[in-house]
């Protein structure tokens, strides 16, 4: 069961991640992120099986091609609406997902799909099975949590990015870019859905709703974990991944499903900063 | 402007008013029929198949006279096998073109969804849908089922499986009404004590099937039973295999077609799949196999086009019976024209209409099956096939007839 939920927990702790840096920048939950996972699954699709190129370059390609089009939805949809309500801004990147959902399916129907990758029978660990691809999907987790950890404590950017967070007005008084800062998170976190789309499509299937149906599961990791806080998201990505695989020793499976809801709902009750987020006041 | 009118524009003017009333009256003297099928989604691989029966059998019959002396006009829409399309297509087939029946929906809750809008239209319709729902909504009798119930599907495929001398089984549903009574007519066939646990659902769209493929084999059952739909079962079948499980595993064959076999690849083999199939040895699917322009290969081939070819003919045979296009007289001869003993057995719309107009009470006898309705308007029985996928291909194993 442990090594059940370490997976899950790899699978949306990055997405987690990049969650919560574009709502530390943008201010707003943006769930648009199903259908930019679903773009990245698809990406890495095409460029793995009627291209022909290996997984990893693939998934390479696949990131890189979920980085521009997140970048342009920003640009395009998000930007001009700047000046509206946290509130207008979500229900706009609902509309985005289903868009985004539905242009997938007008060109690559509602087929199931998989990449050209046969499928691996497990280790035998300590009562464990775990499958090659399985350790792979975790080892990449822990490499981006550091990388990003890296990114955002050591380096000029990271500080950049964390001020245009905190206070972008201040940020710009001492000469940051804001506009440049936002577009770089904006495709770094477009780089991480297009990851988790490839992740999620060796773990599930390939179909137009592979994105949303880990919405809730990352939107619950990123709220656990306090929203805007990256290290937070990995921390709710692991409680969320246990309490999903725990909740079946309990209750039937069919109400597995509703366990993100639950948690976000008694977070927001009882800490609605969620475990690692400060409280913000308002005046 | 002025408007001026000269002698010869009023002649010609009155003569196009006189005119379009015969228009009009010849597009009344049509029969409109409405061919509803799941030309993409989750159908996608049967709905072209249906619709090309639903025509070939229309454009026969139009060739020799039509129907109570009148021609066919058949209306063509896609449900891309989901409800709310379907919905807005049987809108306009009844507003706009005034169909007499929708024939053709597939999936149970297209049947379910445009149901409510048919019944108020007084519109007969013929599926090939699976729901024990279907003859509950069906308040006026006017709709009929090419397809067995899914509790006769679970019974037919445990039977089969039984004969394999599969001793003990875990259970797991996808959690709608098709899956759940499959598996209840499973358990009925093969017994509780031949489970090694209590039976469970799961939802589909779920982020993970981990922790329910953990439950289901946790015990080490010989054989594994899961009916689904193709997007849920691929993924749970993915997550069986990187489990290590190596017992049978049994589903329904709409789980396991192209779509299934290119996603797992190799892993695909060894997996069971049963579901209804047209009875091979009868004329009438030897005569679809020529229609079709198909060879007849000895195994299953469009086992949901039969059922199109069956609908259309039982539709417009009862049509010619009832002497009107009036739906529960309609209704009331697809009865006359398909059940019952004493009568002329036919094949083919062309004898079954001969048949008619010469006076015989007949009986007829399908692609897709002997076609016998129960008072429910559902078909009796179909045969069953279970297959295993050998080296990526469908390989018949048994087959159970009806």
């Amino acid at each position: 069961m442990i090594f059940n939920a370490l997976v899950n927990a790899a699978l949306i702790a990055p997405p987690a991640m990049a969650f919560s840096l574009l709502f530390g920048i943008l201010k707003f939950p943006n769930f648009a992120i199903g259908g930019y996972i679903t773009v990245g699954a698809f990406a890495a699709y095409t460029f793995n099986v009627p291209l022909g190129l290996p997984l990893p370059l693939a998934a390479a390609a696949a990131m890189l091609v979920t980085a521009l089009v997140v970048w342009l939805m920003h640009v395009l949809v998000f930007q001009p609406m700047e000046e509206h309500s946290a509130i207008t801004l979500l229900v706009v990147s609902i509309a985005l997902t289903l868009i985004i959902e539905n242009v997938i399916r007008l060109f690559f129907s509602a087929d199931v799909r998989g990449f050209e990758i046969p499928l691996e029978r497990p280790w035998k660990l300590l009562g464990a099975r775990i499958t090659p691809e399985q350790v792979q999907i975790i080892i990449w987790s822990l490499v981006i949590g550091v990388a990003l950890h890296c990114l955002l404590a050591y380096t000029w950017i990271g500080r950049a990015m964390r001020a245009v967070a905190d206070n972008p007005m201040l940020a710009a008084i001492r000469g940051v870019n804001a506009t440049r800062i936002t577009a770089f998170t904006t495709a770094i976190c477009g780089a991480l859905f297009g990851l988790t789309g490839v992740f999620a499509g060796l773990d599930l299937v390939i179909e137009p709703l592979v994105g949303w149906n880990l919405t809730i599961p990352i939107f619950a990791a990123a709220i656990l974990g306090g929203i805007g806080s990256p290290y937070g998201a990995i921390v709710g990505a692991l409680l969320v991944g246990l309490a999903e695989e725990a909740t079946i020793l309990f209750l039937p499976s069919t109400y597995k499903i509703g366990v993100g809801f639950v948690i976000i709902a008694v977070l927001l009750l009882l800490r609605p900063q969620g475990l690692f987020g400060t409280a913000e006041i308002r005046k | 402007m002025k408007f001026s009118m000269t002698r010869r524009s009023l002649l010609a003017g009155s003569a196009a008013a006189l005119m379009t009333p015969a228009i009009l009256r010849a597009q009344e003297a049509d029969i409109a029929i409405g061919s509803l099928t799941p030309n993409t989604g989750g159908g996608g691989p049967f709905g072209p198949n249906i619709t090309a029966s639903h025509k070939r059998v229309a454009d026969a019959v139009n060739a020799a006279g039509g129907v109570l002396g009148r021609q066919i006009r058949l209306y063509q829409e896609n449900s891309e096998t989901n409800p709310e399309t379907a919905v807005r297509a049987a809108d306009k087939l009844i507003s706009v073109n005034k169909v007499s029946a929708i024939i053709g929906t597939f999936s149970s809750s297209v049947t379910l969804g445009i149901m409510p809008k048919c019944q108020s239209a007084n519109i007969i319709q013929m599926c090939t849908s699976s729901s024990a729902d279907i003859p509950i909504a069906d308040e006026k009798g006017l709709v009929f089922n090419f397809q067995p119930l899914s509790p006769i599907w679970g019974r037919a495929i445990a039977d089969l499986v039984l004969s394999r001398g599969l001793e003990n089984y875990a259970l797991m549903a996808l959690n709608n009404d098709f899956t759940r009574s499959m598996m209840d007519g499973f358990i009925e066939r093969v017994g509780t004590e031949a489970l090694v646990q209590d039976p469970f659902y799961y939802n589909a769209g779920q982020s993970s099937y981990r922790s329910e493929v953990t439950q289901l084999i946790e015990k080490s059952p010989e054989a594994v039973f899961i009916p689904s739909y193709v997007t849920d079962f691929t993924a749970v079948y993915k997550e069986l295999y990187r489990q290590g499980y190596e017992g049978a595993v049994i589903t329904i064959s709409l789980s396991t077609g192209d779509q299934f076999k290119s996603t797992v690849g190799a892993a695909a083999d060894g997996v069971i799949h049963g579901f209804p199939v047209p009875a091979l040895s009868s004329p009438a699917y030897k005569e679809y196999l020529t229609e079709a322009g198909l060879e007849d290969t000895g195994s299953v081939q469009h086992p949901f086009g039969t059922a199109g070819r069956d609908q259309m003919s039982v539709l417009l045979l009862a049509m010619e019976k009832a002497g009107t296009t009036d739906s529960a007289a309609v209704a009331q001869a697809i009865w006359d024209v398909t059940t019952g003993e004493g009568k002329k057995t036919v094949y083919n719309v062309a004898d079954g209409l001969a048949a008619i107009r010469a006076g015989e009470e007949i009986n007829y006898s399908g692609a897709s099956g002997s076609i016998e309705f129960d008072a429910e308007g559902g078909v009796l029985g179909r045969d069953f096939q279970l297959s295993e996928i050998q080296d990526g291909k469908d390989v018949v194993i048994q087959r159970l007839e009806y």
